[in-house]
């Protein structure tokens, strides 16, 4: 194929999407009709919508209204046969309450909070009821010994 | 550098002697190893404050006194049922005229003891410098010298070495808890809703065996450690909030980043209305 074909070729295939593509995604619409009057959230939960299933490659992801927050939540699953997870996504000026984790924590699923900046940076931060340990730091450990010490020394 | 005089309470433990809380401003301070002791043995960590006399010019290992966290004082006041009281003063007084009393005795004790020590000097150095020199002097002349050396000896009072200290033995305070000033007792008592958080939070970790102190350098309000701090990390920095407390979600990234950089989980902690407090561990997701 001669490179004047192929560029054509790129052409039809790859037409600028409408700018309001948005508005017309049918997941953005389904979320639309959930009727959660905030619209900056709903925005802010189609781009962790998009962010999960295109560059994440998550399964199974779906858009359900939280009545006690009157706010849009994801599920959905990191991989195939994996757990379902709880999203929240959230624009990054918000607050939020510990009553509110609370109440997303209680429909039982792992939680992960995401956090959207105005120019749509995500940020992705697990949130687990109790007391959880963290990791301990990784080895190997070498005994330092006394060569610290005596580093110390000489110093003065 | 001008202190407010340090005031005394006695908070009474049922088993042993009370624990001496030392107030100076509203800081409440352990001063005695044995009260230090039976503190940590309740697990309560506080933190030293003191120099140490032998090395003064750093502050990795500090002395007494122990700061104790407004949480384990009033920890400390419930454990033990009696309020604290103050001593009667009428025994107080009788206290300060024994110990003059005392003082005067030993005072004259001392001179006693030092005039005949210095009268027997005297009489040594006679004789030295009657045997030592070759002149006709007899025994008879020495035994009248030193007769009239004796009659004649007296010691003056002004003559006598007095030992001063520079350190009161054992730092014992002395509780002269003075009645006025426990007036100021009640106001002390914080009324904030956070510092009611605080102390609910307090009070169930360290029912569960946890030691806490303070997290001033991580920005939370304690660090969480599995066991006594000197033999295990924190795991934990713990934030109390209340349930309705609008917190911004910046704050909760920026302090679970924290949190993860320093390899501990940040434990968001709220009381809740049955009296259980609840508990959610923020964690860095990792994803990038």
């Amino acid at each position: 194929m001669n490179m004047l074909e192929a560029s054509n070729r790129a052409d039809v295939s790859e037409k600028p999407p409408p700018p309001n593509w948005i508005l017309q995604h049918p997941t953005y619409q389904q979320m639309k009709s959930l009727e959660v009057e905030d619209s900056a959230q709903v925005h802010v939960a189609f781009l962790v919508y998009m962010d999960l299933t295109e560059v994440r490659q998550w399964k199974e992801v779906s858009c359900v209204k939280s009545p006690e927050l009157q706010l849009v939540l994801l599920e959905g699953r990191e991989k195939e046969g994996a757990p379902i997870q709880t999203i929240l996504p959230l624009p990054a000026h918000r607050s939020l309450s510990h009553k509110s984790i609370r109440q997303v924590l209680d429909r039982g699923f792992p939680m992960l909070l995401c956090a959207v900046a105005s120019d749509s940076t995500l940020v992705y931060q697990r949130m687990t009821d109790g007391l959880v340990t963290p990791d301990p730091p990784a080895g190997p450990f070498q005994d330092l010994g006394r060569r610290q010490h005596r580093k110390r020394r000489q110093k003065h | 550098m001008e202190e407010p005089p340090p005031r005394t309470a006695a908070t009474s433990v049922c088993d042993s002697s009370p624990l001496a809380v030392s107030l100076c401003d509203s800081a409440p301070l352990l001063w005695r190893v044995g009260d230090l002791r039976s503190v940590r043995a309740q697990g309560l960590v506080g933190a030293l404050l003191g120099a140490l006399p032998r090395t003064p010019r750093q502050n990795v290992r500090l002395g007494r006194p122990l700061l104790l966290l407004p949480e384990e004082e009033r920890l400390l006041t419930e454990r033990h049922v009696t309020p604290p009281t103050a001593p009667s003063t009428d025994n107080q007084d009788g206290g300060v005229e024994l110990q003059v009393q005392q003082y005067q005795e030993a005072q004259q004790r001392s001179y006693e003891e030092q005039s005949v020590l210095a009268l027997e000097d005297r009489k040594s150095a006679l004789l030295r410098a009657m045997t030592s020199s070759p002149t006709e002097s007899g025994d008879e002349s020495l035994q009248r010298r030193l007769v009239a050396l004796e009659s004649s000896f007296s010691f003056p009072r002004s003559a006598m070495a007095v030992q001063l200290s520079t350190a009161r033995a054992g730092l014992s305070y002395c509780a002269d808890a003075r009645d006025f000033l426990r007036a100021d007792w009640p106001i002390r008592a914080q009324d904030e809703p956070r510092r009611a958080a605080r102390y609910q939070v307090f009070r169930d970790l360290r029912g569960r065996g946890f030691y806490l102190t303070s997290a001033g350098k991580f920005g939370g309000d304690f660090l969480v450690y599995p066991g006594d701090p000197l033999r295990f990390h924190a795991h934990f920095i713990a934030v109390c909030v209340s349930l309705d407390e609008s917190l911004s979600l910046l704050d909760i990234l920026a302090v679970s980043r924290l949190g993860s950089n320093v390899k501990k989980t940040v434990l968001l902690c709220s009381p809740g209305t049955d009296g259980r407090v609840a508990y959610t561990s923020l964690q860095w997701s990792g994803m990038v």
